[in-house]
């Protein structure tokens, strides 16, 4: 029978309700940046020092997602692979990797055991998440793109209750950091432990976690989120990471590191208000991150490094400052004070499925800031369009003003199936 | 003596009025519309003035009053997304975000004129006090308040058919007394197991003129599920309920 709402009829056919053993779905992407480059800014000596590519660049990129599952009574397998082609100044680039592919034995649903490389994010925080021990970090401008797993074993256990705790769930995770696996993570050779206790206590959501061994050092966390009214949440985060070493280099190129106890924090909210717009507001004080004085050094010996090389050709100190920036830019947000604000309006004029939102990540120890306003359509079922813009601001030496572009567009096309 | 039997007379007479309790009502409605505990497939459809319309396939499950999970089985786009309610708990998953985040009643995972609070629904009992009942030309009228500020709605009337004690339409009322959305339940069918109820609910909104979205009801049964399963642990998993 055909739909026609209209006429009061009604299609109850729905094939999707019949299960399958096997599942398989994914996503293609394709993608065109446009960037202008900020030729007076450091991290463009950086990275462009020998290439003249003018002022702006072209990115052409390519992204596909596969996923599956299997399931066979108790047991059920997973797998989540990423391929992504870009074209740009540096010409085709192709990257794959699995994303996800684990074993999930399930006997009953208050327990769980999960073998493989699995995604496992911890913390409540939308744009950071410093208690997030056991996974990659996220991007702050798509803070929900998916992310590569880790290889770990975990077991989910849940346990329901009537009273101020509704909810205890206890999840202990096997962290093996070894040169075939996990190698990025830290150091390599050692078995590490994390865990995670989950409560639902009077209507609050709260975690402790916990990493500890011999990869990296050892850490504890708790996160907590709540509903205050119907249109009102809070959330917070804090992680505590014991002896923590971070690398530095001073102006004139002397390197060194310092250990230190080191505390990370957000607090944040998310509100709805009567005309539907969405405001999701974090302070996030990132105690592993460097402070502007640190940062300006940095700055310093890489500008240093650029005359160096303007004047004499020899290019080892920019060298030497690229080889830093693992420690220096492993956080897209490597500094140690931000405010993130991003407002939604869910479809305004009427227009179904079609959400502008602005997002700005602002820089507090050095007043510099990104500012995103971004389209989202789905025109129709699976079909996804999307337009950004992102505008960096900032003075000398400030993060923001020191980015290699002044801005790029971005634009995609995605569809899932 | 005289007194006293006119008293009792008075009382016997005046028992009719007293006989509706709104609450009890209320709650026969609720185990009418469904059984404490079961699953459901549904269909929703948003459509626009235009004709265009999109369409989410859903599976879901209740426990008691106050437990329901959802899992989007369509579109692909949608695929795997569960949100969970706990009273007035609520969590969205999202597969590529990969962990619960909270999300409030008002706000809506589908857009279209349902909001998290008509897809996660739990019992009308749970959430609100019948403070009257009209009763008139076949039909009983509750006037529903919210028995907290985290309700979605305020206010409620509630139009109920006094043979089957099934609603045939629902006006939802924010605090200042406008009118966002109004339920029509509609094509009452036996999905067996003595689960007789209406399996199509349209609604439209004086705040999206010309939009209307439905929801289509399908193997609809009772099931008894562990406590567990409405756990935001749990919620990666829904899928293995079905």
């Amino acid at each position: 029978m055909a739909f026609n709402a209209w006429a009061g009829e009604y299609d109850f056919d729905i094939p999707e309700i019949e299960k399958k053993p096997y599942e398989f779905g994914g996503s293609i992407k394709a993608e065109y940046v446009f960037s202008g480059l900020n030729e007076g800014s450091t991290q463009y000596h950086q990275k462009f020092y020998n290439r003249d590519e003018g002022s702006t660049l072209h990115t052409y990129g390519f992204n596909l997602q596969l996923e599956g599952s299997y399931q066979k009574g108790i047991a059920k397998f997973y797998a989540k692979g990423n391929t992504d082609l870009t074209y740009d100044y540096l010409g085709w680039e192709e990257d794959t990797s699995l994303y996800e592919g684990f074993v999930s034995i399930k006997p009953a649903p208050s327990f769980t055991m999960d073998a493989g490389k699995k995604v496992m994010k911890w913390g409540k925080g939308y744009a950071w998440n410093p208690v997030a021990f056991t996974s990659r970090p996220k991007d702050p401008d798509d803070p929900e793109q998916s992310l590569e797993g880790y290889t770990l074993f975990s077991i989910d256990l849940i346990k329901s209750m009537s009273g101020p705790i509704q909810t205890v769930a206890l999840t202990p995770v096997l962290f093996p950091v070894y040169e075939e696996t996990n190698n990025k993570y830290g150091e390599t050779g050692h078995i590490n432990f994390a865990g995670k206790l989950y409560l639902l206590i009077l209507d609050t959501d709260i975690d402790f976690m916990f990493f500890t061994g011999e990869s990296k050092e050892d850490s504890y966390g708790v996160d907590f989120s709540k509903n205050i009214l119907t249109n009102f949440e809070i959330h917070g985060e804090a992680a505590f990471t014991r002896d923590y070493e971070k690398q530095y280099i001073d102006k004139n190129g002397v390197q060194y590191s310092r250990r230190s106890d080191e505390t990370s924090y957000l607090f944040g909210l998310r509100y709805l208000n009567k005309y539907d717009t969405t405001f999701i507001v974090e302070y996030y004080r990132n105690g592993k991150g460097f402070s502007e004085q640190e940062m300006t050094e940095y700055f310093k010996f890489t500008e240093n490094a650029y005359s160096t090389y303007l004047s004499t050709g020899n290019e080892k100190n920019l060298k030497k400052s690229l080889g830093l920036s693992k420690y220096y830019f492993s956080e897209k947000n490597y500094m140690k004070d931000y405010i993130y604000f991003k407002a939604t309006q869910k479809e305004p004029f009427d227009i179904l499925y079609f959400n502008p939102s602005l997002v700005v990540i602002f820089n507090l120890a050095d007043a510099s800031c990104s500012i995103s306003p971004e389209f989202l359509y789905e025109p129709v079922s699976n079909l996804e369009l999307r337009l950004k813009s992102t505008f960096f601001q900032g003075g000398s030496y400030s993060e923001f003003g020191e980015k290699p572009l002044d801005y790029k567009v971005e634009f995609y096309v995605k569809y899932y199936f | 003596m005289r007194k006293i039997l006119i008293f009792l007379a008075a009382m016997m007479l005046a028992a009719p009025v007293y006989a509706i309790d709104g609450n009890e009502l209320l709650e026969k409605v609720d185990r009418n519309l469904n059984p404490e505990t079961f699953e459901m497939y549904r269909k929703l459809i948003n459509q626009e003035p235009d004709g265009s319309k999109k369409e989410f396939i859903l599976y879901s499950a209740k426990k008691g009053k106050d437990k329901v999970v959802s899992l989007f089985l369509a579109p692909a786009s949608e695929k795997g997304r569960s949100s969970l309610r706990v009273g007035e708990n609520m969590w969205l998953y999202i597969p590529n975000v990969g962990k619960p985040i909270r999300i409030t009643s008002l706000q809506s995972v589908t857009g279209g004129i349902f909001n998290n609070a008509d897809i996660m629904r739990i019992d009308y009992s749970s959430e609100y006090n019948c403070e009257t009942v009209e009763q008139s030309e076949g039909k009983f009228l509750l006037h529903l308040k919210a028995k907290t500020k985290t309700v979605a709605y305020d206010t409620v009337k509630m139009w109920v058919d006094d043979k089957n004690l099934l609603p045939s339409k629902i006006e939802c009322y924010a605090s200042s007394g406008m009118l966002i959305k109004t339920l029509y339940f509609k094509e009452i069918k036996d999905f067996g197991e003595g689960i007789v109820r209406p399996s199509v609910i349209e609604t439209d909104s004086p705040l999206h003129k010309g939009y209307k979205s439905i929801m289509i009801f399908a193997k609809f049964k009772k099931r008894d599920l562990a406590d567990e399963v409405f756990t935001l642990n749990y919620m990666s998993r829904v899928g293995d309920l079905r």
